[in-house]
């Protein structure tokens, strides 16, 4: 309780101009590239992860968190006007959505996309917030075995969520731990990997990689697929006319759809936040296949359904308070948004943990408040401000935007350390992550892998030396014990279960 | 199909491209040396040499059902423009120092505004966008944030 009333406190360092002020500029940076068709709230954070080094913690994380909520929402708006998720989390949405822009109802159904997030982002934080403590209480329990199997169990699991092609799952998980072992050994004070030269001798940094795998490929990826029809369909989606006073949901929408939907949706979007790897996709499928399931008008679905709009995006918010859980607690991000402010802990001395929580509240706690305040407050007034506007916002030139997007990558890069070489190796994981992406193999599970890395072999190296090198330790020790039945029982789940192709129209 | 057409595939030749970079990972992995206690099995080139052989069996199976697919599936257009990228960003990050933020940053934006086809049309806006991306992210780290940009031909 008195974790969670410190938690509250929280709300207070939002009074702070400063911190306010990175707030809102993270939001309405994270609105922009969530809406735009190609970038994500991920390449934003990834941008602006260098200008942590220059800015004190907590306006760090607060911009992180409200990025991180901004981007869940907005690939809603060109879901919704020109069926172009600008999300891939906004899938379920721009079906939905879509059809009712089509019906002349496209501001109804922004309406409803933004009240859905306001909700489910809401409740994610609250939910975060209360059960923090209470996941703090059970890492504690955790000994050195318990970790080892629980990373084994994140990285198994980010493996197996994409189905389709697991050894390339495996090989970019493996690739991403091979190369967090370049650098001084995680338990013995000697170098590895450094290949005779100074400049690998203290490992590679967190910054090369996720500016590389998520900016500069990203530029490679959008070169290659160069083509102006996008830019033609913005230019033609302008001369839209978006009223403000259409936003607004009638109360008698708003009761069909009904609140358990919203509540129960939020739920379990918080849920598979809490699961490595799964994101706001999953959530989104997965709740719309729910409120599918259980709607008193199914026949709607596909054709503009409120409900299904209420439970996709009600979910993907909320999703943004469950994937703190892990992280915060035993340092498993579970995607790379997590990840990289996993990232922004670490650059500034924090340890993700229980005492983390208990000890420095003060430096969290602004960012919960801040996932809160973001999915009540921003959400609906960024809509009513820039919701007539946002095509046109949109429609900005890709070249100019890439090119921009470029020089902040790689100045981004420089600035951390001063150093040319971070630059070489931005390009160079730039490089490497486009033509993973070119044969689908999982740019997240490298990044993951690379995060996750050091952890797994430092416990595994431990619990192993304290045992004379046996592994059965990993079977007496219970809570390993659990963590490996869990990993087999999802392996099960997820191996056994077939995509339900029917719950897409 | 014949069989050197199968392994040209760029789906068979990356993960051949991985097995050598994992094998050179082994053979430095082999030579770490523990600095106390000998090399047993616990010690700092344990993890690499497990990770060095996970990555050869997922690497086989890739590259098996690579090799066993009829046809190579399109994997988007012309690599031209993300190798001129390449190009001109290794340029950029060599040119950084010598030559200061301001020309390089300018020179870089130049080539990007040619390879994404921006403004070409309309050289005046072309010019002034270029000076306009380079002066606002000047702006933003150097004068917002205060970062130490190079200067000008390293400062002379």
């Amino acid at each position: 309780m008195e974790t969670f009333v410190s938690f509250l406190g929280g709300f207070e360092a939002l009074l702070s101009w400063e911190v306010l002020g990175f707030m809102i500029a993270g939001f309405l940076i994270g609105t922009f590239f969530g809406a735009m068709p190609g970038l994500t709230s991920v390449l934003a954070i990834a941008l602006l992860l260098p200008i942590t080094y220059t800015i004190d913690v907590v306006p760090a994380l607060v911009m992180c968190a409200s990025i991180f909520m901004a981007g869940m929402y907005s690939g809603s708006i060109t879901a919704t006007t020109i069926n172009i998720p600008g999300a891939p989390s906004s899938m379920m949405t721009a079906v939905e959505g879509n059809a009712l822009m089509l019906k002349g109802q496209g501001a109804n159904a922004l309406g409803h996309a933004a009240l859905g997030s306001m909700i489910g982002g809401s409740i994610g934080a609250i939910l975060l917030m209360a059960f923090m403590p209470i996941a703090g209480e059970l890492a504690l329990l955790i000994r050195t075995p318990g970790k080892f199997s629980l990373v084994l169990f994140a990285l198994v699991v980010i493996i197996l969520v994409d189905k389709g092609a697991i050894a390339k799952g495996i090989v970019a998980t493996t690739l991403g731990i091979m190369l967090a072992t370049v650098g001084i050994d995680v338990l013995q004070p000697i170098p590895r990997f450094e290949f005779g030269t100074e400049l690998l001798v203290e490992g590679i940094g967190l910054m090369p990689v996720v500016i590389g795998a998520f900016a500069v490929s990203e530029l490679l990826v959008q070169a290659q697929n160069w083509n102006l029809s996008l830019e033609g369909t913005l230019k033609r989606a302008k001369d839209l006319k978006i009223r403000r006073r259409d936003f607004i949901p009638p109360w008698s929408e708003i009761r069909e759809v009904g609140f358990f939907t919203y509540i129960k949706s939020a739920f379990i979007g918080y849920a598979i936040g809490i699961l490595p790897g799964a994101g706001g996709s999953m959530a989104a499928f997965v709740s719309y296949a729910d409120a599918k399931r259980g709607s008193k008008k199914p026949e709607e679905y596909g054709n503009g359904s409120r409900e299904g709009i209420a439970a996709a995006e009600s979910a993907n918010n909320s999703m943004c308070g469950g994937a703190f859980v892990p992280m915060l607690m035993f340092g498993i991000p579970g995607d790379p948004t997590t990840a990289i402010v996993l990232g922004v802990l670490v650059i500034n001395g924090l340890q993700p943990g229980p005492r983390l929580i208990e000890q420095q509240a003060d430096l969290i706690a602004p960012m919960f408040a801040s996932l809160f305040v973001s999915a009540l407050i921003l959400v609906p007034l960024t809509l009513f401000l820039f919701g007539p506007y946002f095509i046109r916002i949109v429609s900005i030139s890709r070249g100019l935007l890439y090119s921009a997007i470029a020089v902040v990558a790689l100045v981004g890069s420089y600035v951390a350390t001063y150093s040319i070489f971070q630059m070489y190796l931005a390009l160079m994981f730039g490089v490497l992550a486009f033509f993973l992406r070119k044969h689908n193999y999982s740019v997240v599970a490298m990044l993951l892998g690379f995060i996750l890395g050091p952890d797994l072999e430092q416990y595994l190296r431990r619990s192993l030396s304290f045992n004379d090198g046996n592994p059965i330790v990993f079977l007496t020790s219970l809570d390993s014990l659990a963590f490996l039945v869990l990993t087999v029982v999802f392996a099960y789940l997820i191996l056994r279960k077939k995509p339900k192709l029917d719950a897409i129209p | 199909m014949n069989n050197v057409e199968r392994f040209r595939r760029s789906g068979v030749l990356f993960p051949a491209f991985l097995l050598i970079l994992t094998t050179i990972y082994l053979a430095e992995a082999v030579s770490i040396r523990s600095q106390f206690g000998g090399d047993t099995i616990v010690g700092p080139r344990f993890m690499p040499i497990l990770m060095a052989f996970i990555m050869y069996a997922a690497l086989l199976v890739v590259m098996v059902g690579e090799w066993r697919k009829d046809a190579e599936a399109p994997t988007g257009g012309s690599l031209l423009r993300p190798l001129l990228i390449v190009v001109a960003t290794g340029i950029y990050i060599a040119a950084f120092r010598p030559l200061g933020y301001v020309p390089a940053t300018l020179g870089f934006v130049v080539a990007l505004f040619l390879i994404f086809d921006f403004e070409r049309k309309r050289p005046v806006f072309f010019v002034l966008y270029a000076i306009a991306v380079t002066a606002l992210f000047y702006g933003l780290f150097a004068g917002i944030f205060g970062v130490r940009l190079p200067p000008l031909l390293g400062g002379f």
